[in-house]
């Protein structure tokens, strides 16, 4: 919250008097404009005896306030930039790839639930040996779970046809497009995402090799911790990250796919974990399960943005 | 006695009638059809995640942006503007766009004759993604405005800009915006109750917690509404009561700290009030002119059809109708994954219409 002393050198209608008329009726930023009525301070700076250079100080001030949200855009304009950027990344897996209608959607928030051992890791590490190889992609792993054996294990199996030494160009080509961080708290990651953000605004202008997928492996291991008890903090935390995560997605266009577990519910069943404020902030929501005997994954939709869904 | 000479007559009564009832038409939005709409209506449509609320936005800006009449085929629309602020960000265009072209289709195959109709089916059939009328659609989509909102902040900077861009978009379209649509409105409600209210240098200063961060936003639609009438709709997650439970809605309500009675009430279902927990600080409920709950229903399913089906129950809860309405969502997609990629000769008649 910059004061608003600060933009005098730019705007410099904007001079000490404007600013001792705001200090008066309690404004010492932008932010604070926000919250405060316009038409009244007009009306006050009417009777002041400025008052021609205080009104054209609060119009300037309003089309400082204009930057300061997204940009209006119309429905030809979304369309273009969705059949232009937003694609498919597809997983590799099959079952994945045709329920989500070509795999995980870039500019979109992907969650994939399941309870422990259902192979949530697994459907994570196949997904970036997929996308990597022709993409750069972030892996931002929380429990040490990141393997690089499994992903050669994965490139392996698909490329099985293809003689050693283009096997050996894959998996070299792979691993350096994959960027693995270890984050343990969910601070650690707030930074990590930021330093993203702004590493991606620099690139946008430079051009070169773009991350495209952003993989959180677990993000319900961040946020647990800090939820629970009577502080909201913990809730605001989460609604916070997945708003970065969703900015992210959409402006820089990447896929953002995070894991969550499952808990136990009222009659012994499970849900996914972190609650309801949590519950409609991904776009898409994929339960995972494992049926032990027969050694088979189901994926199942629990929420998607184009698909009509049970429960 | 001159005391007719300053009351000017400027036009009877039924004339008046008849000219606000064109202006500032009232609009049947399935599935709000119980209660005619319209400008200067504020509608809150509350439920639980997922249920259908944000298609109902979506269909009430379809209406709005489809031209009455085009080319002699009859859309019903209204032809104006319509604004969306997405302050969730989940707004999926390419649904919003397949949604638009179906109701054009729908529109001109039901006004042509049994030929005509065999016809465009089957050419709607083997269209993929071009749009059914290319010159229509793109006019359509023109018409609507969009904008993200990632924080109060943002959201706040666009209410406070939007009257000189509501003045912008009328002289560049020469027609106004007549819905404005909001996305669901508790978004960033745990953000600004996790920011701290403590008061900086001395009372004077305001800080963006959740209440004032609410007081400017109604005060900033209040304003709006004065000078561009408009119908607002307004989404709000909500978390359903003991009434309506499912399997896990069932959950001790934590005793509220006194600081957060001021925000909002705990409404039980015990009481002929609300089922749901109300969050919103009551500036935001006063308001409120209208309100409808929205909930998913596992009930029967419609004509034996239980592919892509789903069926929602609606109550209207402010005004009070003592009723509740199912309306189903079918779902459309010409790219299914599902097994209609083996049945080439099955006839797409899945659509999305609320009934």
């Amino acid at each position: 919250m910059a004061p608003l002393k600060n933009l005098e050198t730019e705007y410099p209608i904007i001079d000490s008097n404007f600013q001792n008329f705001c200090a008066s009726h309690g404004i010492f930023s932008v932010e604070d404009f926000l919250i405060h009525d316009l038409y009244m301070l007009a009306a006050f700076a009417e009777q002041n005896v400025s008052s021609e250079r205080l009104k054209e100080g609060i119009t300037q001030i309003l089309s400082i306030i204009d930057d300061m949200h997204q940009p209006w855009l119309n429905g030809m304009e979304l369309l273009e930039d969705a059949k232009r950027n937003k694609h498919f990344l597809p997983t590799g897996i099959q079952g994945v790839d045709l329920l989500l209608g070509g795999g995980i959607r870039v500019g979109q928030l992907t969650e994939l639930v399941g309870p422990s051992a259902s192979g949530k890791t697994q459907v994570c590490l196949q997904t970036a040996s997929n996308v990597a190889r022709n993409y750069m992609m972030l892996y931002l792993d929380t429990g040490n779970s990141f393997s690089p054996q499994r992903i050669a294990y994965f490139l392996g199996k698909t490329n099985e046809l293809a003689s050693a030494q283009a096997k050996n160009q894959i998996l070299q080509k792979v691993m350096s497009n994959i960027l693995c961080h270890s984050v343990f708290d969910i601070f650690a990651m707030f930074d990590v995402l930021h330093q993203l953000e702004s590493n991606l605004r620099c690139q946008e202008r430079g051009g070169g090799c773009r991350i495209r997928l952003l993989i959180v492996d677990s993000i319900s291991l961040l946020i647990a911790p800090v939820l629970g008890g009577t502080s909201t903090r913990g809730r605001a935390l989460m609604a916070s990250a997945g708003y970065l995560l969703k900015k992210l997605a959409h402006q820089h266009n990447l896929a953002v796919l995070v894991i969550n577990h499952t808990v136990g519910s009222e009659g012994g069943t499970s849900k996914p974990a972190l609650g309801d404020s949590w519950k409609s902030i991904p776009h898409s929501r994929l339960l995972l399960s494992c049926d032990r005997g027969s050694n088979v994954y189901n994926v199942s939709i629990l929420k998607h943005p184009s698909m009509v869904c049970w429960g | 006695m001159g005391s007719k000479a300053w009351l000017v007559e400027d036009e009877s009564a039924r004339e008046m009638l008849d000219r606000v009832l064109t202006e500032r038409p009232f609009l049947l939005l399935p599935p709000l059809h119980r209660v005619p709409l319209r400008v200067g209506n504020i509608v809150e449509i509350v439920g639980p995640s997922p249920s259908a609320k944000t298609h109902i936005l979506i269909q009430a800006a379809i209406t709005c942006i489809l031209p009455r009449q085009w080319k002699g085929v009859n859309y019903g629309g209204l032809g104006h503007l319509a604004m969306f602020l997405d302050l969730d960000c989940r707004f999926d265009i390419s649904r919003f766009s397949d949604l638009l072209n179906h109701r054009i289709m729908e529109a001109a195959n039901g006004s042509s004759s049994e030929v005509d109709c065999q016809i465009k089916e089957s050419e709607a059939q083997n269209a993929t993604t071009k749009p059914y009328n290319e010159e229509l659609f793109a006019s359509c989509m023109r018409r609507f405005l969009y904008i993200r909102c990632y924080d109060s902040s943002e959201f706040l900077a666009t209410l406070k800009t939007l009257h000189y861009r509501l003045q912008k978009e009328r002289e560049t379209h020469g027609v106004n915006v007549h819905v404005l649509l909001i996305d669901s409105i508790g978004a960033f409600h745990w953000i600004d109750r996790g920011s701290s209210s403590f008061s900086l240098e001395g009372d004077t200063r305001k800080s963006l917690h959740l209440q004032s961060v609410t007081e400017t936003v109604v005060q900033e639609i209040r304003k709006l509404l004065l000078v561009h009438p408009m119908l607002v709709m307004a989404t709000k997650a909500a978390v359903l009561g003991n009434r309506y439970s499912m399997n896990d809605s069932k959950r001790n309500y934590r005793t509220w700290s006194a600081k957060d009675n001021l925000h909002s009430r705990n409404v039980t279902s015990s009481d002929q009030q609300v089922p749901y927990r109300e969050y919103m600080p009551a500036v935001w409920q006063s308001l409120i002119t209208h309100r409808i709950l929205v909930r998913t229903t596992d009930a029967d399913f419609v004509n034996g059809e239980h592919q892509n089906v789903s069926t929602y129950l609606s109550e209207w809860l402010l005004p009070p109708l003592n009723s509740v309405d199912k309306f189903i969502v079918r779902d459309v997609r010409k790219h299914s994954c599902f097994a209609v990629f083996k049945k080439k000769n099955q006839i797409s008649t899945l659509s999305f219409s609320c009934i």
